[in-house]
């Protein structure tokens, strides 16, 4: 409050001085569940949020709903001219191919990117009222959730028709995919928000941050296009995109969405030289995801969760002084 | 509803008092210079750039259920970031604070509305921040428009309301929460006087149905009329704890004393600082420095202000009190039909309130203050600034000047001389010589 503040100041009772953190970081488990419980009691305020969220952005837009779709069928003409008629990148239906790929990342950015001033922009809201403060990172998220589907609905003929019907038997993997996603994403919303309000430059670094991370994640080229040559940096950058949770969690959904690129053995000894080999990579059909890729998948989701959700919290004890 | 049970079995412990709180302390940390992003934060990182303060040191109090407590203290004493610590908007820093009740808080009414939204749609929205279920709401809707008096405009974004429906709506939903406990801060004076009643009205009516209410407020009238107890904070610490007239009369105090200590004067002027009250004089006719008058005397009350923030309209009030604070009279400007303005930053003004003080013998407080034009906000307050005394005099006794004139109409009159002895005895100041001390015994006479 700005005229408590002005007396603060001339009001010198200065009590200590130094750059000790005030609180010890740790939540005990008492506490833990008393916000868990919080959270839980909370969840009519997080729909409403959610409703919110989706209602705000369509309501003075003529297109509506329209708007969640444009994006990612804007990119994917455009991505599609370049890899496949100027830079070619040589996979099966290379829309599909990306949109398996973009409509999960696309999820994780908007997400995180809105979530990232969650915090700040409701910095009214915080100072007045007590809720849970997680309901607004998480708001975000579920509300481009409900983007994430009428996406995938909005484009499923299109990839029936490209890829053919076993996409739909493979439906319990896509939505295991996108539970599993939707976690991780949480785990970092939270994250984000809660950093951003000490360090507010966060919000621009994200930008510049998400940038890099899409190049570095599978979306516009398949993982064999990497680590099949032979060369040092690609087999640097190879270990790069495998370390990245995100490769995981779009491989989860092109396997099952679109199906596996590999390398076309036919072309093992040809690769630097791609015009004598036609088709160096073949797509395998839609399958389900290997027990390793879901084990880390889940492992990458609650560890983000967890470590999201615990530091959300430390950062949240300065909140209402902070924002 | 299983809910409803998990709700009871964690925060619900009806058997424990409604608010418990514990030693609690409460810093804030004021950076000289606020590092804000990274650069500042790596550029700074070895030096101390700020001074951790105590807004609250070693708070303890336990309100039990259907108690009514206002919390009083100047600005700065902390009593705002006592509020946000019971509302759990600022989590303590030390101590414990245990809140046994489903609690509802009204730090600033429509906190949470959404300019986009409907009425409609802001009622659940706003709801489900106070920690309603849309089946709770749904039952309390009705209530919630016709307190509100938005019915015609529920369909109607919240962006095109006025700001006074805004207000009501934002009241009508929190007090409809229904709350166990119930804080507020101040936002009683909102709204027309019609909507006041009703509010009012409603804080009584939540206090005979047992709940328990926390207030915060500068306005001691409503504390003293609402409350059963207040806690006095000065300067972050509990300095009173007890009855609320001990409490307010206590602050009174603390606001005199601290007058007199001559390195902050200016702290313990109250409002919201829109305005600031440079100098407040008290003269009679002839122009000098009225402090010990006749009874009925003419006096010139002449304040002196400045506007802190551009100012279209404002009016400049006083409120006289006798001694033991027993309101006596107020009077604005604007009552009169005159307002003051507009006023730039930094651009005073004088206004002289010329009155007849028909009080008799006793002591007299005046308290200037600068509000808006309608009176509901308080720019500035500067309480109890100048203080005038009465002589006691002939003529009549009690506390107000009735100035009574007599006759004997039948029968022989005595004329008596007028410096003789049957000039007034004031009979009510012998009982109360213990109490008040002296001659400010008028006062007391009731």
């Amino acid at each position: 409050m700005s005229t408590d503040e002005r007396v603060l100041q001339t009001t010198e009772l200065p009590q200590r001085t130094g750059v000790e953190p005030p609180h010890s970081g740790r939540i005990p488990l008492r506490a833990l569940r008393d916000k868990l419980v919080d959270l839980w009691l909370a969840r009519e305020l997080l729909r409403q949020l959610v409703g919110k969220e989706l209602k705000v952005r369509y309501k003075n837009s003529a297109l509506g709903f329209l708007w969640s779709l444009l994006t990612p069928a804007l990119m994917t003409v455009v991505f599609t001219v370049i890899f496949q008629f100027v830079i070619r990148i040589a996979v099966d239906d290379f829309a599909a191919f990306f949109l398996s790929g973009y409509l999960v990342w696309q999820f994780f950015q908007n997400s995180v990117q809105g979530s990232v001033g969650a915090i700040v922009g409701n910095g009214s809201l915080i100072k007045k009222v007590y809720f849970p403060r997680e309901v607004l990172p998480l708001s975000i998220v579920l509300s481009q959730v409900v983007h994430l589907l009428l996406a995938l609905v909005a484009v499923s003929p299109y990839l029936i028709w490209a890829r053919g019907w076993s996409i739909l038997t493979h439906l319990p993997a896509i939505l295991l995919g996108i539970l599993l996603v939707t976690i991780f994403t949480a785990g970092v919303s939270m994250l984000l928000a809660g950093a951003n309000v000490p360090f507010r430059d966060l919000q621009e670094l994200i930008v510049v941050i998400f940038m890099v991370w899409f190049y570095a994640t599978p979306i516009i080229y398949p993982v064999a296009m990497v680590t099949g040559s032979g060369n040092t940096a690609a087999t640097v950058f190879g270990h790069v995109l495998n370390a990245n949770p995100m490769t995981w969690f779009v491989k989860l959904f092109r396997e099952s969405i679109y199906g596996t690129v590999v390398s076309n053995p036919a072309c093992a000894d040809v690769t630097t030289a791609v015009e004598r080999c036609p088709r160096p990579f073949l797509t395998l059909a839609q399958s389900w995801p290997s027990p390793e890729l879901l084990v880390g998948c889940t492992l990458a989701a609650l560890a983000a969760f967890v470590v999201g959700y615990l530091a959300f919290h430390r950062f949240a004890l300065n909140f209402a002084k902070e924002v | 509803m299983v809910l409803g049970s998990i709700r009871e079995l964690i925060r619900s412990d009806r058997g424990r008092p409604a608010i418990v709180v514990d030693g609690l302390t409460e810093s804030f940390r004021l950076y000289h210079e606020r590092p804000s992003g990274l650069k500042e934060r790596l550029y700074r990182f070895s030096k101390p750039s700020f001074t951790d303060f105590n807004a609250l040191e070693d708070v303890s109090f336990t309100i039990e259920h259907g108690e009514t407590v206002g919390i009083i203290g100047h600005n700065g004493s902390g009593k705002s970031t006592l509020l946000k610590v019971l509302a759990r908007i600022l989590p303590p820093d030390e101590g414990h604070v245990e809140i046994n009740g489903r609690l509802a808080s009204l730090l600033e009414l429509g906190a949470g509305f959404h300019g986009d939204l409907s009425g409609r749609e802001n009622i659940y929205l706003n709801g489900a921040i106070l920690g309603l279920t849309r089946s709770e709401i749904d039952e309390r809707f009705d209530d919630i428009v016709d307190f509100a008096g938005v019915r015609p405009f529920l369909d109607t974004a919240v962006r095109n309301y006025s700001s006074g429906m805004y207000v009501r709506l934002g009241f009508a939903i929190a007090v409809n929460v229904d709350p166990d406990v119930l804080l507020v801060d101040e936002v009683l004076s909102v709204g027309d006087a019609q909507f006041q009643a009703r509010s009012l009205e409603r804080m009584q009516r939540f206090q005979s149905r047992g709940k328990t209410v926390v207030i915060v407020s500068h306005d001691l009238g409503a504390i003293q009329e609402l409350c059963d107890r207040t806690i006095v904070l000065d300067r972050g610490r509990v300095a009173f704890d007890g009855h609320a007239k001990e409490g307010v009369q206590l602050y009174a105090q603390l606001m005199g004393t601290a007058r007199g200590d001559d390195e902050q004067p200016d702290t313990h002027q109250l409002g919201t600082g829109r305005a600031w009250i440079d100098e407040v004089q008290l003269l009679d006719g002839s122009g000098s420095p009225a402090e010990q008058i006749g009874p009925s005397t003419q006096l010139l009350l002449r304040v002196r202000f400045e506007a802190r923030e551009p100012i279209d309209a404002c009016s400049a009030g006083a409120l006289v009190s006798t001694g033991s604070g027993d309101h006596l009279y107020e009077v604005h400007t604007t009552w009169q039909g005159l307002g003051v303005g507009p006023l730039l930053p930094g651009q005073s003004a004088v206004v002289d309130i010329r009155f007849t003080a028909h009080v008799l013998a006793g002591h007299y407080r005046i308290t200037p203050m600068i509000t808006d034009a309608v009176g509901r906000t308080q720019y500035a307050v500067l309480p109890d600034a100048v203080a005038f005394e009465v002589r006691p005099a002939p003529g009549g006794s009690g506390l107000v000047d009735m100035v009574a004139a007599t006759s004997v109409s039948e029968g022989p009159a005595l004329r008596l001389g007028v410096e003789s002895p049957t000039g007034p005895l004031p009979i009510v100041r012998l009982e109360d010589l213990d109490t008040e001390g002296g001659d400010a015994a008028a006062a007391g006479g009731r």
